[in-house]
């Protein structure tokens, strides 16, 4: 492009020498040449001619950054390559990573050690689904329509009105179900069931819109809230290691009746108060109740023969407490300055 | 919920100490939010009698007080008549007056809870004020700071102020979420009694806290017409309203003020402050209207209908929708039922005659109402945790009574009683078996029968069976399961024998995919791979970078954040969106891989739900390039995962030549650059996944380095195609004999070819003779001058089962594969 004014076509000509011979195509945006342009823009005298070398300038700024604009892009062209074969042409054979960098999700290796315990106890996984309808996440689990209990869990929907489950709850109704036949057979519906679960709030260090539950499930004949109380501790101890005060909350959840929250001595400063626990030497870790006779009915199961206990908590929280991380944002982050700590 | 200690102990004594006391409300109530020392923010606090008043000599605004504080106050400087000397600047300071002292060393109440301002012994402009006479304000009992607060005549000088109004009592702040289901527990009377009840203690309510109650017959007219026209009986089960003529507005009692300001409610004039107190302390919300204001004489209860509008109290104008329930003059809105008044009938100073209104609203409608306009107000608060229509009558009694003696005025109406629900109490019928077994004890009967009749329950015994009427109040108690809550909560959950279930020791059934999973996370981290976890939902503009369009992404229509617009429909591009921050960061080359799921839309499961896709995807990248392509980087995981770990058969098919790709993969490829991608196809056609490297423009998007590849796989398919375990070979007793081949193929013959074609001519060589056989590629080569040929390079181990190798037959072998590679691709041996 030719521009008219030769003060302006000048550094044209210098500024796109510059930008063949430059690594840093972005730099001629920044070059001197273009600056004393509009410099002087501002000493000539203002109306017509003013506008015309303004005009000018600003022609070859956007010509400029066309420029740039395109070597940025990548070569269009990419050229096909023989995608049967174990490597490329007159290159080596790629290798793998050395090991020692390589790691394991923190949150995805508690979940194993905590489905390793009630494994032993005698508990089956079942993954927790991430789209659900509102029957599973509302209706099955005795939360009447337009409930205000339905305001506690800020839950994301689609357009369809599917939901993103806000907790793993919503598989109570299938677990319950494909156990009835073993409830007939004489044996227990006993199951874990791991997810991850989704709360449509703000983001913060102790906030997060995703993370991971494990919810569990037991019915049989005869369980009463002492099998409910005694259970939570076996594997709270078992998970800790150590022997633990416990205390119960009343709480409110429709599925369950009654519904308590168990609350333990802090296992990392034994109670006296710690910087995890807050300084006041428990803490708070799970919901859990007898299962509601709504919920056993809705699953066909009749409540007056069977009866059975359900919970569910957090595992974000077990993970920043065990290795005290200040941010529960770190596991959702790629980070790998976060990551590659627990390879 | 927040209750204080000493309003509860206007209905039930408490003898356990303050801690032991939050210690029982955690265990048997509810979780304990916060406790609050109202006594210590008020200590110190003495009521004065100001003796003396003059204007003081340097300063036109203040007076120079004389206050008798009958001489208790210790280390106060007091002249020779023991009075103690306090500048006040307040216009209405007088002689004569009874007032709050706060002496030097009192912090001021209104500044206890943030920054703590304790007074001292003072100059100002020449005269030492020691401490000073409080407003409302600096008492954090209301907004009035234009004077002093004037004490009744009641206090003697030297009194507590403290003490006086019962001010020595504590907060206790209980989670609302606890009591969602306890309409009750949002009063002092209902917290009351369940304090009661969880010490074992038998409760009362007070004689006016019940159905029929009524006014005493003093001799009322009726001078207001007054009259209640409910269209929404369903939604508003009972509407009780009355008139009151010749009230006087003004500030409440001091009393009055410290009650509500204790727990957090502020006071405005003595009318509206009733209305609060009585709602604190019953959990019923009632409402002033100014009477004259109405003009009608009529309250209405209708749904809105669509354009209408109401500006609530504190001046924020309401567009009405259908199906909120209004409260109107028989025309026009004047309040939004169950949430908040309207500002035009609004009691104000000059309100003269007023209409005191307690009714029931629907918790579901108000919920919508109070969330829709962002009004989250105490009565709505109560009204959502469905409040009983059967206590209305009696708090609007006792309001009456209240009104009259706070704030003068006479009865002008009948009760107008409108009221649609059912009066028959419920009765629970369930026995001590159905709750001990449930429990896990061994509770009497007749212990449960004390247990609920503490807390005010009627319960008939008949041997085992208990027979429970329900009281007016508690909303929350239908079935037998009901009582089993109550039971254990009275009871203690402490105190349930704890015991493991028994069960049969057959083994519980493993979940195959989360070994599966772990299998596969095993094998990758320890090939220095670094598992992710990444959003399940995505920016829209991070599935336009990447080349997915968003119409097969389901859409989140009420995310908070613009990060979480879609569910994503693969995992490669959560990523791909991973690797430049981790560049940045100094890692110059690493693989991160997640498994997790994804949704594409209109593909839905068996539940017709969306289908859950199980993916593994795993991106690598590399600051600087290496040589040769990046796709190989990413197929040697697929290798070392797919061959070496899990044992799957597969072949590789250049996803551009690939027919007939399900949508879910194709949507997938669509970040995937297509010259440099295949398909993963197993022996049997399933498909297994797709290699391959970033399209330009995603690179180019997501500043991805030049040297980036990547692989999404299907996990499900890949569970049912692994292996068990490794298999095994007997190993050989005699020396194995290895010998590079190397052949010269004409370009155009591709690695699968070429590899498929020594496959079967090793094997139609071996098989007569028993030959085993491993083949290696070593090397691909291409001299810059002829690019029409491309040389292979394999390492070939050869051994028998039951002898050494001669050289001879080695050799025989590999002519026969060179003649039959120039027969078969024109390949010379090089």
């Amino acid at each position: 492009m030719k521009y008219e004014d030769p003060q302006i076509n000048a550094a044209a000509v210098a500024l796109k020498k510059l930008f063949e011979k430059t690594d840093d195509k972005r730099s001629v945006l920044r070059a001197p040449e273009l600056a004393a342009l509009y410099d002087h823009l501002r000493t000539v005298p203002a109306g017509e001619q003013r506008a015309k070398f303004g005009k000018e300038v600003n022609q070859l700024k956007q010509e400029l950054e066309k420029m740039v604009r395109e070597a940025a892009q990548p070569k269009a062209e990419v050229s096909p390559i023989d995608v049967t074969a174990p490597f490329d042409i007159n290159a080596p054979a790629p290798s793998l990573l050395p090991t020692t960098k390589g790691s394991k999700h923190p949150l995805m290796s508690e979940l194993d050690n905590i489905l390793n315990i009630f494994e032993r106890m005698g508990f089956s996984a079942i993954e927790s689904r991430q789209i659900d309808d509102d029957y599973h996440m509302f209706t099955s689990l005795n939360f009447p329509e337009d409930h205000p209990a339905r305001d506690d869990y800020d839950t994301f929907m689609t357009d369809e009105g599917l939901i993103a489950p806000a907790h793993t709850s919503t598989m109570q109704n299938r677990v319950l179900k494909a156990g009835k036949k073993d409830l007939e057979n004489g044996k227990p519906i006993a199951a874990v069931i791991p997810g991850r679960v989704f709360r449509n709030e703000d983001l913060d260090a102790r906030h997060e819109h995703t993370f991971y539950q494990l919810e569990g499930v037991y019915v049989d004949k005869g369980i009463n809230a002492g099998h409910l109380i005694a259970t939570l501790k076996a594997f709270l101890e078992a998970y800790y290691g150590k022997s633990l005060r416990f205390k119960f909350q009343p709480y409110y959840f429709p599925f369950t009746e009654p519904s308590l929250e168990i609350i333990l001595s802090c296992p990392f400063c034994e109670g006296k108060g710690c910087s995890v626990c807050s300084h006041v030497g428990w803490i708070e870790i799970l919901g859990c109740g007898m299962i509601h006779p709504n919920v056993l009915k809705e699953a066909g199961i009749d409540p007056n023969v069977y009866t059975g206990f359900a919970w569910g908590g957090g595992i974000d929280r077990l993970v920043m407490m065990k290795y005290n991380i200040e941010d529960v944002r770190h596991f959702e982050s790629g980070n790998l300055k976060f990551l590659r700590q627990f390879s | 919920m927040k209750m204080s200690l000493n309003w509860v102990k206007k209905f039930t004594d408490v003898h356990l100490p303050v801690n032991e006391l939050i210690e029982k409300i955690g265990a048997q109530l509810g979780a304990v939010d916060e406790v609050i020392d109202i006594g210590k923010k008020y200590e110190g606090i003495v009521a004065a009698k100001v003796v003396e008043c003059v204007k003081h000599p340097n300063a036109d605004k203040l007076s120079i007080c004389l206050i008798d504080d009958g001489g208790v106050v210790k280390d106060v400087k007091r002249n020779e008549k023991g009075l103690v000397e306090v500048v006040c600047g307040a216009p209405n300071v007088k002689a004569g007056q009874m007032v709050a002292w706060l002496p030097p060393g009192v912090t001021v109440p209104s500044t206890f809870d943030k920054d703590p301002f304790v007074l001292e012994a003072r100059e100002l402009r020449g005269v030492v004020s020691n401490g000073m006479i409080a407003s409302a304000r600096e008492l954090a009992l209301g907004d009035d700071h234009e004077g002093i607060l004037v004490l009744g005549d009641n206090l003697k000088p030297g009194e507590s102020f403290t003490k006086a109004y019962e001010l020595d009592d504590v907060a206790i702040d209980i989670e609302n979420k606890m009591f969602t289901h306890r309409p009750d527990l949002f009063g002092m009377l209902g917290i009351a009694r369940e304090i009661a009840g969880i010490q074992h203690k038998l409760f009362k309510s007070p004689d006016w806290y019940r159905e029929d109650a009524d006014l005493n017959n003093d001799g009322r007219k009726n001078v207001l017409k007054l009259s209640v026209s409910n269209e929404v009986p369903g939604l508003v089960p009972r509407f009780c309203a009355i008139a009151i003529k010749d009230v006087k507005i003004e500030d409440s009692p001091v009393w009055l003020r410290t009650y509500l300001a204790r727990i957090g409610v502020r006071p405005i004039n003595n009318i509206v402050d009733l209305t609060n107190y009585f709602m604190l302390e019953t959990a019923q919300p009632l409402h002033a209207y100014d009477y004259d204001k109405i003009k009608t004489g009529v309250l209405g209860v209708r749904e809105a209908r669509e354009g209408e509008q109401v500006t609530v109290i504190g001046g924020k104008t309401i567009k009405l929708k259908k199906g909120t329930i209004v409260i109107t003059d028989g025309q026009k809105p004047i309040g939004l039922g169950g949430v908040m008044g309207g500002a035009d009938t609004e009691v104000d100073k000059q309100t003269k005659n007023i209409v005191l209104e307690v009714a029931t609203f629907d918790m579901n409608t108000t919920r919508r109402t109070a969330m829709e306009h962002g009004l989250f107000t105490d009565a709505a608060t109560r009204f959502t945790k469905n409040q009983s229509p059967r206590q209305n009558r009696a708090v609007l009694v006792k309001a009456v009574a209240a009104t009259k003696k706070i704030a003068g005025g006479r009865v002008a109406s009948e009760i107008v009683d409108d009221k649609h629900f059912k009066t028959t109490p419920v009765t629970v019928k369930t026995t001590a078996e159905f709750i001990n077994a449930r429990l896990g004890l061994d509770l009497p009967a007749r212990e449960m029968k004390q247990l609920l009749e503490n807390v005010e329950f009627k319960v008939e015994l008949d041997r085992d069976t208990l027979r429970v009427t329900v009281p007016f109040w508690r909303m929350d108690i239908e079935i037998a399961e009901d009582i089993v809550e109550e039971i254990g909560r009275l009871y203690g959950y402490d105190h349930l024998p704890p015991a493991l279930p028994q069960r049969s020791i057959a083994p519980a059934e493993v979940n195959e995919e989360l070994a599966f999973k772990a299998r596969v996370r095993a094998e990758l981290s320890a090939a220095g791979a670094n598992e992710v976890l990444t959003y399940s939902f995505v920016h829209e503009s991070l599935l336009s970078k990447t080349g997915q369009d968003i119409k097969n992404a389901y859409h989140i229509r009420n995310a908070l954040s613009p990060d979480l617009q879609y569910y994503r429909v693969s995992l490669t591009p959560s990523l791909l969106d991973k690797v430049h921050p981790n560049i940045k960061n100094g890692f110059d080359s690493f693989g991160v891989y997640e498994m997790n799921k994804a949704h594409i839309k209109g593909i839905l499961d068996d539940e017709k739900l969306p289908k859950e896709f199980n993916r593994l995807s795993l991106v690598l990248a590399r600051k600087k390039p290496a040589p040769g392509a990046p796709f190989y980087r990413a197929k040697r995981y697929i290798e070392y995962l797919l061959s070496h770990n899990l044992g799957i058969a597969h072949s590789y098919i250049p996803v551009d030549e690939s027919d007939g790709l399900p949508k879910e993969w194709q949507i997938a490829a669509a970040a995937y650059e297509p010259k440099r991608t295949a398909v993963i196809v197993a022996s049997d056609k399933t498909i297994l996944g797709i290699v391959g490297e970033p399209t330009p423009s995603a690179k180019n998007n997501l500043k991805l380095p030049a040297y980036t590849s990547q692989f999404e796989l299907d996990m499900d398919a890949m569970k049912l195609k692994a292996r068990p375990h490794p298999m095994y070979l007997p190993l050989n007793k005699y020396p194995e004999t290895t010998q590079d081949i190397c052949l010269r193929f004409p370009a155009d013959i591709s690695y699968a070819q070429a590899e498929s074609f020594l496959f079967k001519a090793l094997e139609n060589a071996s098989k007569p003779h028993g030959y085993q056989y491993w083949l290696k590629p070593i090397d691909i080569f291409q001299k810059p001058e002829d690019k029409a040929h491309k040389q292979i390079t394999w390492h070939i181990i050869l051994t028998h089962p039951e002898r050494t190798l001669t050289t001879e037959e080695v050799n025989k072998l590999f002519d026969i594969i060179a003649s039959d590679a120039k027969k078969e691709l024109k390949a010379e041996r090089i």
